[in-house]
């Protein structure tokens, strides 16, 4: 339609910022959000390249319109006129054949949903072709070099009034009754899948969205692809960590395994206890971790609540993978460490219990505070505090001297405030240990003041000598 | 001190500490009262001792000032009625007495900090006028004759007997099981010689002594004890010890803490509930043998070992599929 395009794009595809005007810069840095009003929301595709002439379509009668034994051919005729594909970039050009490839598309997707007998077996591979032809496309490449998923606006499809007529189509498709995948696998095969992966790095999330959806529902009917595309996915995220750091398509990747791990059948396959291991917890490594996140803290979670077993190998992993400079980033795995507490059994609790609140005790002290507030906040977690009671003898020596020496020098009064709680929560706990820890604390307190003050005493007594001797031998005090 | 002094100067406070004790009747009264919104319980006379003492810890006072606070608190308590619902100034405001009593001037937490940490509903005023009230009521007696007190001299007398003993009674032990008897209101009732007697007699008890156990009854009978008193609150208190040695701990009452977060933190609390839009797709155990397209003998290869990487380079991904049919039939390497 005419009246999608909020701005009228240039042939020069980038409209992004490239320099910002002096004026932007204050302090030396320049200023993100005056950059960014200046920005319009672009468009690209590197579908099309103009060919000159325009196109000419014969416009066909409506299917509901023919009768019932010519609609099959007729159909198989509006298939192939969609595999034309237009110039959006071009916003003039063939305005009344896009209209009518827009209508006949739109034809398409309610005759697909609501018809019956339609689908010959001359349909199959005819609808890949016209699918192929209109969505298989080299992406353009990313406007600006500092694109920032989480704060700039995406580079939306241009194509997009067909492009997403294309994919409502596919996926009614595959969702028909009629649907037979035993046909169909002739033509969706392994290249086609690769194609469909490739296209989630697209910056255009409504086109990603539409892929995930195509993906499940093809991996939930291709028994035969079901291994190669887990092999695909693997080796998308693999790059993505190790090599590139850019990949569009992780959330919803991640969201079509979420429902893949939730059907995994029990005991667990190797493979999958490997992917767990070495493609899902490396990925919490990866700087634009906030995108995905939730996604990703949902697998780990399902994956362990079919096997508990593999909690131990998680939790050692995030830890080993434990932010050390993004405080954005410490919040968010604490988030997902209350998550895998919230469905943690007892006896994997007190394999990890060390480890895990030497974790906690340090981000409890962390300068941060939004770190040590959402690590206090898990004492007011029932579950979590339950299994801190079975085991406060172990805990309470882990946690007790941070607690402690925040609760007197911390800066932030409502951290302090929330000390408070859990040191009350474990003095209920386990009172004799906690006497026999403040009796400890308080003494090597006492101990080491004792030290500090010894060691003053001890500079100035040599810093008394010094000036004597200087003053003995010459007169002069030595500078 | 020698020994001699210091059996003088028990002496003496075993006379003065009369003075400081809570009326017995107002406790019997305490004690006797069911749960109920218009009179105070033993109960939450506890509950209330138990939060001075958190926040005794919590702010570094000594347990002298914990004492102190639930001997000026008991005396109140036992002479004035009060409604629950200024049980926390009362308290609070002996506490703050107290400390302005035994703590240095520099480790006094403001009065702002204790309402604030102490969760408390009133304001400083509140708190100021309360103190006032406190003094005022118990004749300005703020300095108090305790069992600390008592504890304190057994203990350096027990030590000017024998030095060599000196590791086996720890103090600090004796004053946290002081503290721990302190927060049942029974325990106000026992004289407080006697209360330190039979704490000391406990620990003595534990550690084995002949000798402690012969230094005791020297002071027992110096202060002239009765033995009928002494193992009636020896009882009392083994049996409160024993409960509080227990492994079983009693379940943190978290549900009346305030947890209170900064906007930002509480707002992410519940955006990690991620609600699965696509529905499961479950595996079936036949998935991979029915197929021919099947890739799965690649990656069984590393059952076990997680040393051996994904994605194995046997077959690329563009493979041309008519070919990849032949290949199969090769045998893959591990």
């Amino acid at each position: 339609m005419m009246g999608d395009r909020p701005s009228p794009p240039s042939r020069a595809m980038s409209s992004a910022a490239t320099t910002s005007p002096s004026v932007d810069k204050v302090d030396g840095f320049s200023r993100k959000s005056v950059r960014k009003a200046k920005q319009k929301r672009s468009q690209s595709s590197s579908q099309f390249r103009s060919q000159g002439k325009p196109i000419e379509l014969t416009p066909l009668p409506l299917l509901k319109d023919v009768p019932a034994p010519e609609q099959p051919e007729l159909f198989l005729k509006k298939l192939q006129q969609c595999c034309t594909v237009f110039d959006f970039m071009d916003t003039l050009s063939d305005l009344k054949m896009k209209e009518y490839k827009r209508s006949t598309l739109n034809e398409l997707v309610d005759y697909v949903t609501v018809s019956r007998g339609y689908l010959t077996e001359q349909a199959y591979p005819e609808v890949v072709k016209m699918v192929s032809h209109n969505i298989f496309r080299t992406l353009p490449p990313s406007d600006s070099n500092e694109f920032d998923p989480e704060e700039d606006e995406p580079t939306l499809e241009a194509s997009w009034p067909h492009l997403q007529l294309v994919y409502e189509f596919f996926i009614r498709f595959l969702e028909s009754q009629e649907f037979q995948p035993s046909i169909a696998k002739k033509y969706i095969d392994q290249k086609f899948v690769l194609q469909l992966l490739e296209l989630f790095d697209s910056e255009d999330p409504r086109e990603r969205d539409y892929l995930k959806t195509v993906l499940h529902r093809i991996y939930g009917k291709f028994l035969g692809l079901r291994a190669f595309i887990r092999k695909q996915i693997n080796n998308i995220f693999l790059r993505f960590v190790y090599e590139t750091e850019h990949f569009n398509g992780v959330a919803e990747l991640l969201e079509i395994l979420g429902s893949i791990i939730n059907g995994f059948a029990l005991p667990l396959k190797a493979e999958h206890k490997q992917f767990l291991v070495k493609v899902l917890i490396p990925l919490h490594t990866v700087r634009s971790l906030s995108l995905f996140h939730a996604q990703l803290a949902y697998c780990i979670v399902q994956f362990l609540e079919k096997d508990p077993t593999l909690t131990e190998p998680v939790i050692r992993g995030l830890l080993k993978f434990w932010p050390k400079t993004c405080s954005q980033k410490e919040v968010m795995f604490l988030g997902e460490l209350e998550e895998i507490l919230d469905v943690i059994e007892p006896t994997q609790f007190v394999k990890i219990q060390e480890p895990l609140f030497k974790q906690i005790s340090r981000c409890v002290s962390s300068p941060h505070f939004q770190v040590a507030e959402r690590a206090l906040y898990y004492w007011n977690n029932e579950y979590i505090m339950s299994l801190i009671e079975e085991n406060s003898s172990v805990i309470l020596p882990i946690m007790f001297a941070s607690l402690y020496r925040i609760s007197k020098e911390h800066w932030n009064p409502a951290i302090v405030a929330l000390v408070y709680n859990v040191l009350k929560a474990f003095m209920e706990m386990n009172s004799t240990l906690f006497d026999e820890l403040t009796a400890t604390y308080k003494s090597d307190r006492q101990r080491e003041k004792k030290k500090e003050k010894e060691r003053e005493e001890l500079w100035k007594k040599l810093e008394d000598l010094e000036l004597k001797r200087g003053l003995r031998s010459d007169g002069i005090i030595p500078t | 001190m020698d020994a001699f002094k210091l059996m003088k100067e028990l002496r003496v406070n075993y006379e003065q500490e009369a003075h400081y004790l809570p009326k017995e009747t107002g406790l019997s009264l305490i004690e006797s009262t069911t749960e109920d919104d218009s009179r105070i319980s033993a109960k939450c006379r506890d509950a209330k001792v138990e939060d001075l003492w958190s926040l005794t810890s919590f702010f570094g006072y000594s347990t002298q000032t914990f004492v102190l606070a639930v001997n000026l608190l008991d005396r109140f308590l036992a002479m004035i009625r009060i409604q629950p619902k200024h049980l926390s100034c009362v308290s609070v405001s002996c506490l703050h007495m107290a400390a302005k009593v035994t703590e240095e001037e520099c480790n006094l937490a403001p009065t702002g900090d204790l309402i604030r940490i102490g969760q408390c509903r009133f304001t400083v005023s509140d708190l100021c006028r309360m103190e006032k009230i406190v003094a005022e009521k118990l004749n300005f007696k703020s300095k108090a004759i305790t069992a600390l007190t008592f504890l304190h001299l057994y203990h350096q007398i027990a030590l000017s007997h024998s030095t060599d003993r000196k590791e086996k009674l720890s103090l600090e032990k004796l004053e946290a099981q002081l503290k721990a008897c302190l927060c049942r209101i029974s325990f106000s009732k026992a004289k407080p010689s006697v209360l330190a007697l039979s704490l000391l007699r406990q620990e003595i008890e534990g550690v084995r002594s002949e000798d402690m156990l012969e230094i005791a009854y020297h002071i027992q009978r110096h202060l002239k004890i009765t033995d009928g008193e002494l193992l009636l609150w020896s009882e009392r208190v083994a049996r409160c010890l024993s409960d509080y040695a227990s492994p079983e701990c009693s379940k943190p009452n978290h549900k009346k803490l305030q947890w209170i977060v900064s906007r930002r933190t509480a707002q992410n609390l519940h955006s990690y509930r991620v609600v699965p839009e696509l529905p499961t797709i479950p595996e079936g155990c036949w998935d991979e043998s029915e197929s021919e397209d099947s890739c799965e003998d690649m990656m069984s290869s590393g059952e076990e070992s997680l040393s051996s990487s994904l994605g194995s380079d046997a077959e690329g991904p563009f493979f041309p599929l008519h070919l990849r049919r032949q290949k199969h039939r090769q045998p893959l390497h591990a």
